[in-house]
């Protein structure tokens, strides 16, 4: 077992806020929709995309604008925006993501980075927040606060 | 690709099923005769022999044990023939064997899903045990030349080794483990070449006794023949059996041996190479390889036995090879997708207006050679029904014996290929469908029929055949037919209908494929187990297929799948509405029209219609089905296509026609399940030339949808 191994075994049997240990820290990918800065985990991304062909779909809600084909594979895309209520921005950047089995793109506004999070430093969100897509808050360095992107209630919800 | 250990189970499952499936349908064949035929009887000896050595192979000890009591049941039918059996154990010994087969399939569904073995084999052990005596007793009281026979076997095993002067020592690789068993199923091979009589073996007690493993590690496995032509052909039998290191052949000079084995010997020659080559190009599988190698031998001319039916069987197996579905699978979507590059080559828009003769003669001889990978990679996946439809004998005889009915199976078309999975989605819907017509369909007993002036015994006809693009299955029970009265009473108590609205009969058969209905009210062994007529439905729809059922009282009833043939590639028809493009499977389009808004008949509804060869179909617009922004509203400007889909017919109104074309069909990703669109007609989508997406319309839905 290396020590970075122990470390993590520690931290994992501790809990989080072991002050004395190296903390963990995930990837995030910042992306903006409707003035609200999401953070990804970097794990569920596949792929960004720009400029694709989307074929709407026949009786679908609005916030799903339809299927792209992407390498001959069929992906849904779904529009933040839309599901948010927000009016649409001229924008053209997908998100690729991967929730379980699923590929599913998403509409977003504009990609931002990659950043790296301390997890003890992600906060549950309150309930009441922007229709079930955040699971938590964290805010950066730079004194922007990000909203974590719950994949699976996206899933879920949308 | 899966690991080492993975596949031979796979290869243990799929030779074991397989076998399985022909002792079914000998059994099922033989009870019909009342007698096993000698070919029969060999067969049977030898699959329990198979199944017997491959499961001590994989130490499946449960199953060995059976198929080994099962063996020796055979050997006795086999050494004394049929007429062993008397007549009143012989429903007794089917229904025995059918056990044995049910056991083998549980035993393997538990291996299937990584359960652990059923333990408690005792019962049908007995049931086997006792049949062996049952037999053996009877043969005692009255068969003479049995006991005749039995004599100087006896006999000459009593001479002891002197008697086989031939021996042979076999040492197994060290450290290979199992070495008993190992040796037992040497025996067993060796038992295939030559009368049991004919051979000793050392250790004794191989078989059921581990302790004699170690035995065998420390002084070889010692097997003695009688004549030195019996030993050269287990030779080869040792050499094909995995896991072993050396073998040495040993004389021990006997008095007899000079003047009676020499013309054998010249005998044997002959048969050598035959027997040399067929273990060669065998997989080093040791029980896969010991049995074809025994095979081999017994063709050649010096064997008292009658030759092996299996002989010519064995020729056919080894031009099959079987492959992992998902290896075809993945053959298929590359072959679709590369039929679609093809296109998108050759019809390149940067090729338009160039002289390129060269080009497009290659380009022609290559769509000729992509069209016919595309024929050879489906019928690859194509099997025929027959495996199916056979599963249906057992199930009608079960529930006959079960129900007291009378009832045979009539098997029409089981040559009639369909793609794989679809014979595996079919499968379960059939066996429900003829379980409630065995349950429900055929009258409860045969006074009935004669009243009703039919055949005393039922008939349920199960037929296939192709149509196109399409596949039909019925299934034709000549029973009492459905219960008007009693099916939409029963609707009516269940909340399917209302009591004050007059139903016609199609309406009311539709109710037997509504969730949540099934008319008898006792739960029987064999149908309303809770999933009912509506699982056959969805079952059926779900790889494109329709369930109708038609019935008239007193007379029976008849349920027709119909399923396309493969789902994978069809050919379709691109029509565009708005600036969206969707595509009309080929097969539903009866004909298009270009008409004016004189002729379009309106009625009070609103609803509009188009009269054609004086009948009268409605006009559903995609555009307004499906919202759409654009497209055309004026009834000149666009195109009328006439559909037909089972007994739907109606027009739909589109923009354009395209063009027709031959498109892979991909499914919907399952995120888009939610939202129900399968309903709206939306059955998948397909990728075209261009790269662009087209949405393939199921024509059944989208008339549903539109009402």
């Amino acid at each position: 077992m290396t020590e970075q191994d122990v470390l993590y075994d520690e931290m994992m049997d501790d809990g989080s806020d072991t002050p004395h240990v190296e903390t963990q820290t995930e990837k995030y990918m910042l992306f903006v929709c409707d003035n609200l800065l999401f953070g990804m985990p970097a794990e569920a991304v596949v792929e960004i995309i720009t400029n694709h062909v989307i074929t709407p779909l026949p009786l679908v809600p609005s916030h799903v604008r339809g299927v792209i084909n992407l390498r001959g594979q069929i992906i849904p895309i779904v529009d933040i925006r839309r599901f948010l209520g927000r009016s649409d921005l001229d924008s053209n950047c997908i998100i690729i993501l991967q929730v379980e089995d699923n590929q599913i793109g998403i509409f977003v506004d504009r990609v931002e980075k990659m950043v790296d999070i301390a997890v003890d430093s992600i906060l549950p969100a309150p309930a009441q927040n922007s229709r079930d897509l955040v699971c938590g808050m964290c805010s950066l360095e730079d004194g922007q606060t990000m909203l974590t992107f719950d994949c699976a209630a996206f899933l879920e919800h949308t | 690709m899966s690991a080492g250990s993975d596949s031979i189970l796979d290869a243990f499952l799929y030779e074991t099923n397989t076998l399985l499936e022909q002792l079914d349908s000998i059994v099922l064949a033989a009870e019909q005769q009342d007698t096993f035929s000698e070919e029969d009887i060999n067969t049977i000896f030898r699959i329990m022999h198979t199944i017997k050595g491959s499961s001590a192979m994989m130490e499946y000890n449960s199953l060995m044990t059976i198929a080994h009591r099962a063996e020796d049941l055979f050997s006795i039918i086999r050494d004394k023939t049929m007429d062993v059996v008397p007549e009143a154990l012989r429903p007794e010994l089917f229904d025995l064997l059918f056990q044995t087969i049910d056991f083998f399939r549980g035993e393997l569904e538990h291996i299937e899903n990584d359960q652990p073995l059923t333990e408690d084999i005792d019962t049908l052990l007995q049931k086997v045990n006792r049949m062996i005596n049952q037999i053996n007793a009877s043969e005692q009281g009255a068969e003479a030349p049995a006991s005749q026979e039995a004599a100087p076997a006896a006999a000459a095993s009593s001479s002891g080794s002197d008697a086989f002067p031939y021996a042979l020592q076999v040492f197994f690789d060290e450290g290979c483990g199992m070495e008993n068993v190992r040796a037992y199923m040497l025996v067993n091979s060796v038992r295939d070449l030559c009368a049991e009589t004919d051979f000793t073996y050392e250790p004794e007690g191989v078989g059921s006794d581990p302790a004699t493993a170690d035995q065998i590690v420390e002084s070889g496995f010692l097997l003695r023949f009688r004549t030195q032509e019996d030993r050269t052909n287990a030779i080869h039998a040792v050499t094909s059996a995995g896991a072993v290191r050396t073998y040495q052949a040993i004389d021990t000079p006997a008095p007899e041996k000079a003047p009676d084995s020499q013309p054998k010997e010249a005998a044997a020659a002959p048969a050598a190479p035959a027997a040399q080559t067929a273990p060669a190009d065998k997989s080093p599988a040791p029980a896969a390889s010991a049995a074809p190698a025994a095979h081999a031998v017994p063709a050649a001319p010096q064997k008292a036995e009658p030759p092996k039916p299996e002989g010519g069987g064995q020729h056919h197996k080894e031009s099959l090879i079987s492959v992992n579905l998902n290896k075809l699978d993945h053959l298929a979507a590359v072959v679709g997708e590369i039929v679609i590059t093809e296109s998108m080559v050759t019809a390149s828009p940067e090729l338009k207006g160039l002289k390129l003769d060269a080009f497009t003669k290659s380009a022609r001889q290559l769509r000729k050679l992509t069209d016919e990978l595309q024929d050879v990679s489906m019928s690859l996946r194509m099997v025929p029904v027959s495996g199916t439809f056979q599963k249906m004998n057992r199930i009608v005889r079960d529930m006959c014996k079960k129900l007291g009915k009378q009832a045979r199976l009539t098997l029409v078309g089981e040559d009639t290929e369909v793609d794989k999975t679809i014979v595996d989605s079919i499968s379960d819907p059939i066996m429900h469908i003829v379980r409630n017509s065995m349950d429900h369909g055929i009258e409860e007993n045969a006074q009935q029929r004669i009243d009703a002036g039919k055949d005393p015994v039922g008939e349920i006809i199960l037929s296939a055949r192709h149509t196109g693009s399409e596949v039909i299955i019925e299934i034709k029970d000549d029973g009492q037919g459905v219960n008007y009265d009693a099916v939409l009473n029963k609707a009516i108590r269940n909340g399917l209908a209302s009591p004050d609205m007059e139903y016609s009969h199609k309406d009311i058969l539709n109710f037997l494929m509504t969730p949540g209905f099934s008319t008898n009210t006792e739960v029987t062994e064999f149908s309303g187990r809770g999933v009912g007529m509506d699982v056959v439905k969805r079952n059926v729809e779900e790889v494109g297929g329709v369930v109708t059922i038609t019935s008239e009282p007193g007379q029976g009833m008849t349920t027709t799948l119909k399923i396309p043939l493969t789902m994978a590639i069809m050919d379709g028809m691109e029509v565009s509405v708005g600036g969206s493009i969707f595509t009309l499977p080929i097969h539903n389009i009866r004909q298009s029209f270009k008409i004016t808004d004189a002729d379009l008949i309106r009625d009070a509804a609103g609803g509009e219609m188009f009269k054609c060869m004086g009948s009268f179909y409605p006009v559903i617009r995609m555009r307004d089905l499906y919202h759409m922004e654009g497209g055309v509203t004026n009834i000149q400007d666009g195109i009328l296509i006439w559909l037909d889909a089972g007994d739907l017919s109606y027009c739909l109104f589109v923009d354009e026609l395209l063009g027709e074309q031959q498109v892979v069909v991909k499914p919907l990703p399952a995120y888009l399940n939610r939202f129900n669109i399968k309903s709206h007609g939306i059955a998948g989508c397909t990728i075209l030339g261009d790269g662009n997406i087209s949405i393939i319309l199921d024509v059944s839905n989208l008339y549903t949808a539109a009402r």
